[in-house]
């Protein structure tokens, strides 16, 4: 998957020809005034704070005579949004970031994306959205590809109100990032640290489980037993491999790294931030020449949709 | 069977309390009987928090609540040991009555009393059932029934206890957010299921409590914020608060003694990785977190080296230049590292700075200024992680932590000592 960098002649065809003010998702159109902008203009990063538009006229007009690099909206709500005051709520946001996923199966180092990477993010996404929904009771979410990744944009009311340290239990909740107090029960928070161990593990490779054990043998071992150990991980029966030679040490620092890099899988600065800017929906990620859009159907996407026509008719 | 009026018991919150202070007499007539109680509650046993259920024992019970709170809310500050003394008091009454009401059979009332505060749902009931959606794994009963008799190391249980420990409400998760802000029940403790928490009784109550402990906090906290704009405070409330404030543990011996670590000139070959990478200089991505959520309260807490629950640095250290000549310059020297440079772009982090560590909004603080704002605790090691991973990259010693201070601490105390014997 070949990503570059938008160039200013790119960005001003994509915003006089290809956006459309229609496709700003009905969650920020709804709640337009009540959100403060934020432009990187040049690509120098996003110092052009504080905008307030109180009709989608106003961004429109915005978006094709300033044609920026990026584009952002706050996920907070405002009384007075152009001087950041008045915080109302904001929505609840998890960032899967294709980059920066801390297990990859790809081979690709992290900071770079390939079409793998993006399956894998969009593999996390689902399973974040299906805990919120089954363990948490929450609706009214929805997925937007960033263009390197997946963001999860919750807009439940009873959600909205909450502050950082309850955000911030969430992203442990939801990427498994603590060893929970029983590790057997059939459901609840037990179930999903299993499953999000067990599919972290999976893709481990054998020197970052030596990195996690600290012991070469041991490292052989779990590596040579890993079906057994993903089975036992799964079942929340640790006993089953502590006789093959695997110490309980051992299998401690193998849970505690497998948490670790649980919690990675989403960046849990953004979800705790209740007043950040997060990219809009319908604009250009200019460094990757994508297209920021809602997902309507995950399943079923491909970042393929998400290519602009100047990179399609450029190919 | 009780009335309702005694709700007010069980929750000093509530609309019968309310009626109550509505009614009560001005502070000056208050009776003298309610004043001695509001000092005396402070310290009551179990027993003696258990209240008649008569009108006149009723109004006296909340009246004198009230006046321990606005008297607190006139001698101290929001975050103050008074504050945290009256709370954890709270607390305490609140668990022991609505047990006490529990085991007497007045199991309507009490859950009347938490739906005050939270949606509660019987499992077994038709709204229980359609609410979770799905069956409870008996095995996971048996679970949470045993996990709650080892958490409170009940060894042999008979009949009457047991059903204390079997899982029979729903109580929606959002609900607690009260609880979970102030880091008092963690999200991964609880068994969720559809957005509900499936608990025991005796979580339930225990759930109750802590929500009014919250809530008598966020009370003196909303008194102190008038009286501030008020003026001087009525003699009565400072008289009221003066007593209580002196029996109000200062710090005990013991927990000095098992302080976590000896005040003293800060010692950097000591500090974590994530302290080194922070003070080396972060991206802007990091930045702020490393400077003032961070380095702030890591700094302070080392050099100071309070004893947990610790509200003001002012009590532990006797010259601001600990501050000012020791730690802030450690701190500043790291925005200025920082790539962008922290201060350039955002100068009023350097007043956040003091407002961590519990001056206000400031940047040239003085020890008088110390709880004027909260002095902010040191992160544990799982929020740096997830806050800032660009700068966690345990070592070794991580191992054993959960927290950069106890690393600090516990390094400094294991080689600290090696390092004075090799020296002399």
């Amino acid at each position: 998957m070949m990503m570059r960098q938008a160039t200013p002649e790119e960005r001003k065809k994509f915003y006089a020809e290809e956006w459309n003010k229609r496709d700003v998702p009905d969650f920020i159109l709804h709640t337009l005034s009540l959100r403060e902008f934020g432009f990187d203009l040049d690509g120098t990063g996003p110092s052009h704070r504080y905008f307030q538009f109180t009709t989608l006229e106003q961004l429109e007009d915005f978006m094709r005579h300033r044609a920026p690099y990026s584009a952002f909206a706050s996920v907070a709500l405002y009384e007075r949004p152009s001087m950041r005051e008045g915080w109302q709520k904001a929505e609840l946001v998890f960032d899967i970031d294709a980059k920066d996923l801390p297990v990859k199966t790809c081979g690709c180092p992290k900071g770079q994306v390939c079409e793998k990477c993006l399956q894998e993010a969009k593999k996390v996404a689902m399973e974040f959205a299906e805990t919120l929904r089954s363990d948490l009771g929450i609706r009214k979410i929805n997925f937007v590809y960033s263009g390197r990744g997946f963001h999860i944009r919750v807009n439940d009311e009873a959600v909205m109100g909450l502050e950082q340290n309850e955000r911030g239990q969430l992203v442990n909740y939801i990427t498994g990032a603590v060893i929970p107090s029983d590790l057997t029960m059939a459901l609840g928070y037990s179930k999903i640290f299993r499953e999000r161990a067990a599919r972290t593990l999976e893709n481990l490779d054998e020197g970052a489980i030596l990195n996690a054990v600290k012991a070469k043998q041991v490292a052989a071992r779990l590596v040579a037993e890993k079906n057994n150990v993903l089975a036992a991980i799964r079942s929340g029966r640790m006993e089953q491999i502590s006789g093959k030679g695997i110490g309980q040490t051992s299998i401690s620092r193998l849970m505690e790294t497998l948490a670790r890099l649980n919690s990675e899988f989403t960046d849990g600065k953004v979800t705790i931030d209740t007043k950040r800017i997060l990219r809009l929906p319908s604009s250009l990620h200019s460094g990757a020449s994508m297209r920021c859009m809602v997902v309507k159907d995950m399943e079923k996407f491909s970042p393929d949709e998400a290519v602009p026509k100047f990179v399609r008719e450029g190919r | 069977m009780l009335s309702k009026e005694y709700l007010a018991v069980l929750n000093p919150f509530s609309d019968e309390a309310r009626k109550i202070v509505e009614a009560s007499p001005a502070l000056e007539s208050l009776p003298a009987e309610i004043k001695e109680l509001a000092v005396r509650r402070m310290k009551w046993s179990d027993k003696e928090a258990l209240v008649q259920p008569d009108s006149q024992s009723v109004q006296a019970e909340v009246l004198s609540f009230y006046l321990m709170c606005q008297a607190i809310a006139a001698v101290s500050y929001p975050n103050s040991r008074e504050v945290r003394f009256a709370s954890d008091a709270t607390r305490k009454t609140i668990r022991y009555r609505i047990y006490d009401m529990f085991r007497r059979g007045e199991e309507e009332l009490c859950l009347e009393a938490v739906r005050r505060f939270v949606n509660v749902v019987e499992l077994g009931s038709e709204e229980g059932k359609r609410l979770i959606g799905r069956e409870i794994p008996r095995d996971d009963v048996y679970r949470i029934r045993d996990m709650g008799l080892q958490k409170d190391g009940v060894g042999t249980v008979d009949d009457r206890l047991l059903p204390q420990y079997l899982p029979k409400y729903a109580v929606r998760w959002v609900g607690l957010a009260p609880i979970m802000r102030q880091r008092r029940l963690e999200l991964t403790d609880l068994y969720l299921l559809n957005g509900w928490a499936v608990i025991t009784p005796r979580d339930l109550w225990h759930l109750h409590a802590e929500m009014l402990g919250v809530e008598t906090e966020d009370y003196i906290q909303s008194v102190y914020e008038r009286l501030a704009d008020a003026g001087t405070p009525s003699p009565l409330l400072v008289d009221i608060g003066s007593k209580i404030s002196s029996f109000v543990p200062k710090l005990p011996e013991f927990r000095e003694r098992i302080g976590r670590g000896v005040a003293g000139r800060l010692r950097p070959e000591f500090f974590p990785p994530c302290v080194n990478i922070s003070l080396s200089g972060v991206g802007s991505g990091a930045r702020n977190y490393a400077v003032v959520m961070l380095l702030t309260p890591f700094l302070s807490h080392a050099r100071a080296a309070p004893p947990p629950g610790a509200m003001r640095i002012a009590d532990y250290i006797t010259d601001v230049s600990a501050v000012t000549d020791e730690i802030a310059p450690l701190i500043f020297d790291a925005a200025e590292r920082c790539n962008p440079s922290l201060f350039k772009d955002q100068p009023q982090e350097k007043a956040n700075v003091f407002y961590h560590m519990g001056f206000g909004m400031t940047t040239e603080p003085r020890l008088g200024d110390s709880g004027r704002s909260k002095w902010y605790g040191v992160p544990n090691c799982t929020k740096v992680q997830m806050s800032a991973p660009s700068i966690c990259k345990p070592d070794d010693f991580c191992r054993f932590i959960k927290s950069p201070l106890t690393y600090y601490f516990r390094k400094k105390a294991e080689r600290g000592g090696a390092v004075q014997e090799a020296g002399k």
